[in-house]
């Protein structure tokens, strides 16, 4: 047959799109449309006509189950939480090891009191499933007045090509938000690194730095692993 | 209980739902989960129509959306929209489940005489959802295509309907219309034919009332 004519990819595609298709006819169909653009064409056209008459169907939610078992055969290692949900679990869970990041993860601040810089060492977190976690740790230092901010890994961190670090401040309750994205191997300076309210004022209570596709969080929250946490005491 | 159709709606939620699903091809769960979030309850009732046991129809959803995640990296917008992309999966794998059923031991006798009991086309679902019939004369009247519509002969939409909402193969309308196979063939074809007239003109219609809009 010749699937290059252009009526007889319509009338083909027409039987698959509306499901009138079966069986063989249907398989085959399927294998030949990869290398034959006239009828992926009509099969979209098809497609274009067709599907918008499902809009009359009245939508009929799924059970909470089956997103569970989405997720679970998609990231098995991940049981996926919302990334601040995952950090309080790993406070409580290991407290231990987590108040020795704290203690760790701290600030050294030198007076005079009102405009000292501070600095935040934010502790690399172990990895998903019990790997290691990357190297090192972050330093951020904020102005005093919270209006400038540099931050640097302390070694660099190897990533994924297409992978970058960004940095997050939170509050003690509420949504991280992003002070920009920083360099693997070398210092940042933070355009975006101001503090509404200033250092004092803002209500900073910890930092993270997340691993995010290019360009950065497409959310505005952290959508990779937590990487580097540091609590911060004013 | 049906649902109100708004004749924009479509391209309007797949113009939202691109960008969950680009950001999705990325490998954000984030937006994936929302994509899910926005699109399962519409997906969920296409898989329903055909096939009728939700716990069959659960599971085909949740292989559904692991396909969606998984060939969501090549979905092209300039090409599809997101919806009609997702409903096209969603009907595919539907439709293939009646064929992996029909491969196993049929439980149910499938012979249909004249004593069946099986209920005509325009009560084939005993519960309250509407008919495939109903369903085509509210999508077609929310895009002003009911003049258009009026050109089928009334076996040539029943038939269209059937195959279309309810997954129904050739063979199903025949024996559920008790019509010939062959003149059932030629009435889903003709209608098919009809409908690319009447919703392509739609289409354009819609394009330039967009255009007027902006």
């Amino acid at each position: 047959m010749d699937y290059a004519d252009p009526k007889l990819a319509d009338s083909l595609a027409a039987t698959y799109v509306a499901g009138t298709l079966r069986g063989p006819a249907r398989r085959r169909f399927e294998s030949l449309l990869p290398s034959h653009p006239a009828l992926q064409g009509a099969v979209q056209d098809w497609q274009g006509r067709l599907m918008p008459l499902t809009s009359a169907l009245k939508p009929d939610a799924p059970s909470a189950a089956v997103w569970q078992r989405i997720e679970a055969a998609l990231w098995p290692a991940a049981a996926v939480q919302p990334w601040w949900q995952k950090l309080s679990l790993w406070r409580s869970l290991s407290g231990a090891a987590l108040a020795a990041v704290v203690g760790l993860a701290v600030l050294v601040s030198t007076p005079p009191p009102a405009q000292a810089p501070v600095v935040v060492v934010l502790q690399s977190l172990p990895g998903q499933g019990g790997q290691p976690g990357l190297a090192g740790g972050v330093v951020a230092s904020f102005s005093g007045d919270g209006r400038a901010l540099v931050a640097r890994p302390l070694m660099p961190v190897s990533l994924e090509t297409d992978r970058v670090l960004e940095l997050w401040w939170a509050k003690a309750e509420g949504p991280p938000k992003s002070l920009g994205l920083i360099k693997a191997d070398g210092t940042t300076v933070l355009s975006r690194g101001q503090l509404p309210g200033g250092l004092k004022g803002s209500g900073l209570d910890h930092m993270a730095v997340s691993i995010e596709p290019p360009g950065g969080s497409p959310t505005g929250k952290p959508t990779g692993p937590v990487v580097y946490y540091g609590k911060v005491q004013l | 209980m049906i649902n109100k159709v708004d004749e924009q709606d479509w391209p309007q939620r797949s113009r939202e739902l691109a960008h969950l699903l680009a950001r999705a091809g990325m490998g954000d769960r984030a937006c994936f989960a929302l994509l899910y979030e926005r699109t399962s309850g519409h997906l969920l009732a296409v898989v329903l129509r055909i096939q009728r046991n939700r716990a069959l129809a659960e599971d085909l959803l949740q292989e559904v959306y692991i396909s969606v995640w998984k060939a969501s990296g090549s979905f092209d917008a300039a090409r599809s929209q997101p919806l009609t992309w997702l409903t096209h999966i969603a009907r595919n794998r539907a439709i293939d489940s009646l064929r992996r059923a029909q491969t196993q031991p049929q439980l149910e006798s499938t012979t249909r005489d004249d004593d069946d009991e099986r209920p005509d086309a325009s009560e084939a679902q005993a519960d309250s959802a509407p008919g495939p019939l109903e369903l085509l004369g509210l999508a077609s009247q929310k895009r002003e295509l009911s003049a258009c519509m009026e050109r089928l002969t009334a076996p040539q939409r029943q038939s269209v309907a059937l195959a279309f909402f309810d997954g129904l193969s050739h063979a199903e309308v025949a024996a559920q219309l008790r019509e010939p196979l062959g003149t059932v063939k030629s009435w889903v074809r003709r209608a098919l034919a009809t409908l690319k007239g009447c919703l392509d003109r739609a289409a354009v219609k819609d394009e330039q009332n967009k255009q007027k809009a902006t």
